[in-house]
């Protein structure tokens, strides 16, 4: 019944045309996958195993001596823990303020009536224009001179907040019924109880977005770490990586342990939550008037 | 009776806290990011270094006229440009091409950009690492080339060679954001509303024509979007090429300007020089966006 539609040109056509296409995604899909799963591989591997021709994909057994020398290091200091630590505070905190003072800001930018508000919110959206890298010598600089380099006011101070933040909060709460606000207003709330009981605990989804995104960046800075912590104890995680990985003694196996660890809490996060991973980078897509 | 009781006075008074509450974030801005790009460009006019006592002497231009006539900031600047469209322009066609084939799938999407999405996942010093061994001389990246060209034992000197250290670096930063892209590409795709494609089908039309005439046009405003913000990511790239350097890569292909106002400024301490450079990377990002404001008023569209 089916033979003669069955091998017709246009069947032929449409499976061609999948095979491809799912040639095409699976090669794409070994080339992303391939070094993640050379890491969690390569972790379990004594070094002879790693760089061998050809690569076995499959470890002989748990290596685990390379997550020692990882935390270790090559002087047994263990300063590993420390430096994770102190990504974590950096991380944490700048999040929490980011959360914070991007919300009341952009409460601010859209709910009230000021002179000068708009010409302030300009203000604050030029500065997404002045890139860290550009304004990083002078920031050291002042640092500096106020003595607050290599502590941990100055890891956070420069990123307590951001424009993209404010942005984000603001285009939010300006879709946030007024009605609400109001009634809190009739019901005598002032104006920061308002912000911490009606628009905080309404903001949940994008706080979480803007709170993951925060918390990503800081856990990837390394340049101005790399400016400001001089003593190996205010550095952090990606100091770490990068000083444990350029060290002679260090091998292979140890390196890709110390990498692992260090994804560790972002691969968590990332799949609890992977809808606002998904949600902060498809905010780019919006279309802007 | 609402109206006679928010009188004048009282909005007055509640506005009065919106000034407020905007205060924080405008003493912040005013202190991290306004005065210290004035300061770049006021320091950028004398000769400053770190540690002298001298106090800093006014040069004017001097240190313009010093970056434009030095071969290794012009070679900073080629280093930049060609990892920014060497990385941009094969990150845009790729993502743009896996965004369209994995928004066709019904099954397994969500799968998909989970997976292309991982590796931005990682910090970008990790993802340098895990590629520093991949391009081992013995590594996977030698294997895999030499598997597909053919070509058995040999080594492509991904770190000796100033063409392959290039590549490399394209190849980490590729690797990490393509996903990333692709996400925001599906979302922009899903935008699109599905009447228009099947009311192309029902006029006959192929997969190959509604890409070209609907999806693309359509995406137009999300791909200038994208590209920009490729492009100004790509100019600020530091990570991957500090990580190379560091552990035995020549500089000169892979100096890039971040790496070079770093070097100049706090390795020797020429903070006058540095400032200038920084003005200068700060002017070419300013043109960047200001490009990126022009192409999205020209490019509005319409559903």
């Amino acid at each position: 019944m089916t033979g003669t539609s069955f091998f017709s040109r246009r069947w032929f056509a449409s499976v061609s045309a999948k095979i491809i296409i799912w040639g095409i995604l699976c090669v794409s899909l070994c080339f992303i996958l391939a070094p993640l799963l050379f890491m969690l591989t390569a972790a379990f591997m004594p070094a002879g195993d790693i760089v061998k021709m050809p690569y076995r994909w499959i470890p002989r057994g748990f290596f685990l001596s390379n997550f020692v020398k990882a935390v270790a290091g090559n002087d047994g200091s263990f300063i590993f823990f420390r430096n994770l630590f102190n990504s974590l505070v950096v991380a944490v905190t700048v999040s929490v303020t980011t959360v914070l003072l991007s919300s009341l800001t952009g409460y601010s930018l859209s709910k009230f009536h000021y002179r000068g508000r708009d010409a302030i919110f300009m203000l604050i959206m030029a500065t997404m224009m002045i890139p860290f890298e550009a304004i990083m010598i002078p920031l050291y600089i002042v640092v500096t001179k106020i003595g607050i380099q290599n502590s941990y006011t100055g890891l956070i101070l420069p990123f307590l907040v951001n424009a993209f933040g404010i942005f984000m909060m603001r285009q939010y709460l300006i879709t946030f019924p007024d009605e609400l606000i109001d009634a809190a207003r009739v019901d005598g709330m002032s104006e920061f109880a308002i912000y911490r009981r009606i628009i905080l605990p309404n903001s949940g989804p994008v706080i979480a977005t803007l709170a993951i995104l925060s918390f990503r960046t800081q856990w990837d800075n390394l340049l101005w770490p790399l400016l400001i912590a001089q003593t190996e104890k205010m550095k952090t995680l990606p100091l770490y990586i990068v000083k444990f990985s350029t060290e002679k003694y260090t091998d292979e196996g140890a390196m890709m342990a110390v990498a692992l660890l260090a994804s560790i809490p972002m691969f968590i996060l990332f799949f609890a939550l992977n809808q606002y991973f998904i949600k902060g980078a498809a905010l780019f897509s919006a279309r802007k008037g | 009776m609402m109206k006679t009781m928010r009188s004048s006075g009282l909005l007055r008074y509640q506005n009065r806290w919106g000034a407020v509450f905007v205060l924080p974030a405008l003493l912040f801005f005013s202190v991290f990011n306004f005065f210290p790009i004035l300061n770049a460009l006021y320091t950028s006019l004398f000769q400053k270094k770190v540690l002298s006592l001298d106090p800093p002497e006014f040069i004017g231009l001097e240190n313009y006229r010093y970056l434009l006539a030095s071969s290794s900031f012009w070679n900073s600047l080629r280093a930049t440009m060609v990892f920014t469209l060497g990385t941009f322009i094969p990150l845009l066609i790729v993502s743009l091409l896996l965004a369209v084939l994995i928004s066709q799938r019904r099954f397994g999407r969500k799968f998909l950009q989970i997976a292309y999405y991982s590796p931005a996942v990682l910090s970008s010093v990790v993802a340098a690492a895990i590629w520093l061994l991949i391009f081992d001389p013995r590594g996977l990246a030698n294997q895999w080339v030499n598997y597909i060209m053919r070509t058995p034992g040999v080594d492509h000197n991904w770190f000796s060679n100033a063409v392959m250290v290039q590549i490399a670096a394209m190849l980490v930063y590729f690797w990490k954001y393509v996903g990333y892209f692709v996400i925001i590409f599906i979302a922009g795709i899903a935008g699109i509303p599905t009447a228009m494609y099947e009311a192309a089908r029902i006029d006959g039309a192929t997969s190959w024509q509604c890409f070209w005439r609907i999806t693309l046009p359509l995406l137009k405003p999300t791909v200038a979007l994208v590209s920009i913000m490729s492009m100004l990511q790509c100019l600020k790239t530091f990570s991957t090429q500090y990580l190379f350097v560091q552990s035995g890569a020549p500089q000169a292909p892979i100096n890039v300007i971040t790496m070079n106002i770093y070097n100049t400024g706090i390795r020797d301490h020429r903070i006058g020089r540095a400032s200038a450079m920084s003005i200068i990377l700060f002017i070419i990002m300013l043109f960047f966006t200001w490009l990126q404001f022009k192409s999205m008023k020209t490019d509005e569209v319409t559903y």
